[in-house]
């Protein structure tokens, strides 16, 4: 048997996009086909793991620093859903010290306590929306998350942020070696929406590695505090899941973004409809 | 100043301008910093110690933990501890980089302690943001503003018509700046005013701060630094301020110096007696010019011994202050001169026809380097008749060797001089350049 290899996936996107409910959705398919997975919230307010644990985790890795000064893994690792791990960096007081640091130090942290076991066959980082520091651009740098997928959907704010998230990874790219593995949609059910997003991505020298059609079972299954998999896993929308993690196990094709001009993007977006061309030219 | 290395700097990060806390009495500055921070700061100056320096001011030693939570439950235990041990009379906290970075709100944790009737004071000091001789000003600024209102009186703002607050040297980054100071005051008492001199030995310390507004009006002595101060205290409390451009060296500068204060002075309505300052005047510079005939054989017989030349790699008043002073009365040429304290450009030009304005005769060429690295580069390809001085930091004593020059340890850093409370400002602070001067040449000659 080949040696396990671990893959470091940081997932992000635009702020709501959707970014946890699909991680541990993903997560979820993926503990079915017998992956171990730990799943790492890097994002102050602490609720990337929420699906998976069933309600939010009491303990982040920041909030046990403050209080007890050290910290054990078994006070920050909770196991979730199929046997996930789970941790959440958490943060400081919002307005105060700085979050990007936290996320920087908890990893670091993790790695000390010996986080990162033989056996796991994923970490999955859960980056909040906007890449607002290096602090953030912490899981794609030093090497830590190679494949990076970004969720987006037919929104023109979304497709704008998953561009520019493309310019870091594409910087962390010469150094880091870091990949760009796809684009998740999560759709909003806008007109043309697959179509938009397969010439976005292609555009971007990467692929649509899954397109996860919009379901109100998704919405149910959150207020419940579950996975739509532990939810109701006979529904479509689990199987769906199920699709995407199984398209990103088996997914070989990772690239290096060629993040577009403003220009291109806009170009884009004309040729789907998202933007009216008459409209946009009478304005600019 | 533009990207590339910076060989060396004569000054420090705006972190330096603690000094200035540490220069009066029973003042005490607490670094919001890295550990490091102060212990590097304190480093480059010579003597670092007053009441609470050197290694004594207490810090917060930011660190990762600071950086990710924020520091201020640290500097407010700090705040509280200092208090156990030490009984001063002043707080300022100076913020760091990696506080500044973070955004720590300092402001809140002063008020805090203030509304409790401590006299705390913060200056955001980040090392990226000036240096210290920019610093120095949002220091006394920050003071001023923070603790000094607390004691304003409008019905008695510029009342004491014949006092003066003197802004001059910077502590401690001015190498004689207790014995500078000293002298400044020592010289306006003599000529009839009260100095509220604010550092060093001779000020009364936080007593004295309080009576600022009250001051008639303000003395700068300095071409650009301190200026903020004096256009600050301006808008508060309507004092006009006299900017004198250079430190005013031996009996000419000294004169002109005093001449224009006393004409400042009487202009707005301060009382002054005109006679019994020129009386003063005439007894200083008689007493002066005799130590100058002393030492006609002794220039006469070492003529082909003496520098005929110098060098100057100093601050902005510095170099204007000993340039008039070489050249007027001492005979030593001011060829190419170094300013090293990273003057704004806005004033750049203003400094160099100050120094053209001391002959019309000779060109003084004035290079502005923050590194003064550079200005050692340059002066290693000068070349000019006779021989030559250079007059500036303990670094420069090699670049003197090498070219067999005289040289005169002036300016920080300095490893080479042990100054207390010497001056060179004044009437004595002439005789004692010229001693140094001197005394250089005849060690040549042990």
């Amino acid at each position: 048997m080949a040696e396990k290899v671990l893959r470091q996936i940081a997932i992000y996107g635009k702020g709501g996009i959707g970014k946890s409910t699909t991680t541990q959705n993903l997560t979820a398919g993926l503990t079915e086909l017998g992956k171990k997975v730990m799943v790492v919230g890097c994002d102050p307010k602490a609720d990337s793991t929420r699906l998976l644990l069933g309600g939010l985790h009491q303990k982040t890795v920041l909030d046990t620093l403050r209080e007890n000064g050290e910290v054990e893994l078994s006070d920050i690792m909770k196991e979730g859903f199929g046997g996930t791990k789970c941790v959440e960096s958490g943060g400081p007081e919002p307005g105060v010290g700085c979050a990007g640091r936290g996320i920087i130090t908890s990893i670091g942290l993790l790695e000390r306590l010996g986080a990162y076991t033989e056996d796991l066959d994923y970490v999955f980082y859960d980056v909040l929306g906007d890449v607002v520091c290096g602090g953030f651009a912490m899981p794609i740098r030093e090497g830590k998350a190679k494949e990076i997928y970004i969720v987006a959907s037919g929104e023109m704010m979304a497709l704008y942020a998953a561009n520019n998230i493309s310019k870091g990874i594409a910087k962390y790219a010469r150094t880091g070696g870091v990949r760009i593995g796809g684009i998740i949609c999560n759709s909003r059910n806008v007109d043309r929406e697959r179509d938009l997003l397969e010439a976005f991505a292609a555009e971007l020298g990467t692929q649509l590695i899954y397109f996860v059609p919009r379901d109100n079972i998704v919405q149910r299954a959150e207020i419940n505090r579950k996975t739509v998999i532990a939810y109701d896993p006979k529904s479509a929308q689990a199987q769906e899941y199920r699709n995407l993690a199984e398209a990103i196990d088996k997914n070989t094709k990772l690239t290096v973004p060629q993040p577009m001009t403003q220009d291109r993007l806009e170009e884009i977006l004309i040729e789907h409809g998202l933007i009216d061309a008459e409209e946009y030219y009478a304005a600019t | 100043m533009g990207a590339g290395i910076i060989e060396q700097e004569r000054f420090t990060c705006a972190l330096g301008a603690m000094q200035s806390v540490v220069a009066i009495p029973k003042a005490l500055p607490i670094l919001h910093s890295g550990p490091g921070c102060g212990d590097n700061v304190s480093e480059f100056f010579s003597r670092n110690k007053g009441y609470a320096g050197g290694s004594t001011v207490p810090c917060t030693n930011f660190s990762e933990k600071e950086v990710v939570f924020g520091g201020i439950n640290k500097l407010r235990e700090l705040l509280e501890n200092s208090y156990k041990i030490l009984d001063s009379d002043l707080q300022v906290i100076f913020t760091g980089c990696t506080a500044g970075i973070v955004g720590d709100d300092v402001a809140s944790v002063a008020e805090e302690f203030r509304d409790q009737g401590k006299p705390v004071v913060y200056v955001e000091s980040p090392g990226f943001k000036s240096n210290n001789f920019v610093a120095h000003s949002a220091v006394v600024n920050a003071i001023i503003d923070q603790y000094v209102s607390g004691f304003e009186n409008e019905s008695t703002f510029r009342s004491r018509k014949n006092t003066v607050n003197l802004f001059a040297s910077i502590p401690y980054q001015d190498l004689f700046w207790k014995g500078n100071l000293a002298e400044y005051k020592r010289l306006l008492e003599a000529v009839g005013l009260e100095v509220n001199i604010l550092f060093g030995s001779e000020s009364k310390g936080v007593k004295e701060w309080q009576q600022i507004p009250e001051a008639n009006f303000n003395i700068l002595v300095s071409p650009w630094y301190g200026l903020p101060i004096v256009e600050h205290l301006k808008d508060l409390y309507g004092q006009p301020f006299l900017q004198y451009p250079n430190m005013p060296i031996g009996a000419n500068e000294t004169e002109k110096f005093l001449n224009a204060v006393v004409a400042f002075a009487i202009e707005n309505g301060a009382d002054i007696n005109e006679l019994a300052v020129r009386k003063y005047l005439k007894k200083e510079d008689a007493a002066y010019y005799a130590e100058i005939e002393e030492l006609a054989t002794f220039l006469l017989e070492f003529r082909y011994g003496l520098p005929g030349y110098v060098h100057i790699i100093h601050d902005a008043s510095y170099v204007l202050g000993l340039s008039k002073f070489l050249l007027n009365e001492t005979g030593v040429i001011p060829k190419e001169q170094f300013i090293v304290d990273d003057t704004p450009e806005k004033f750049q030009q203003k400094i160099a026809d100050e120094l053209q304005s001391i002959s019309e005769k000779r060109d003084i060429e004035v290079f502005f380097l923050p590194d003064a690295g550079r200005a050692q580069e340059k002066i290693k390809s000068l070349s000019h008749r006779g021989k030559g001085l250079i007059i500036g930091s303990g670094w420069d004593k090699k670049l003197a060797d090498d070219r067999g020059f005289d040289f005169i340890n002036a300016a920080l850093p300095t490893d080479y001089r042990m100054v207390l409370n010497a001056n060179y400002v004044g009437f004595s602070g002439g005789l004692r350049l010229i001693e140094d001067i001197y005394s250089g040449t005849l060690s040549k000659f042990a």
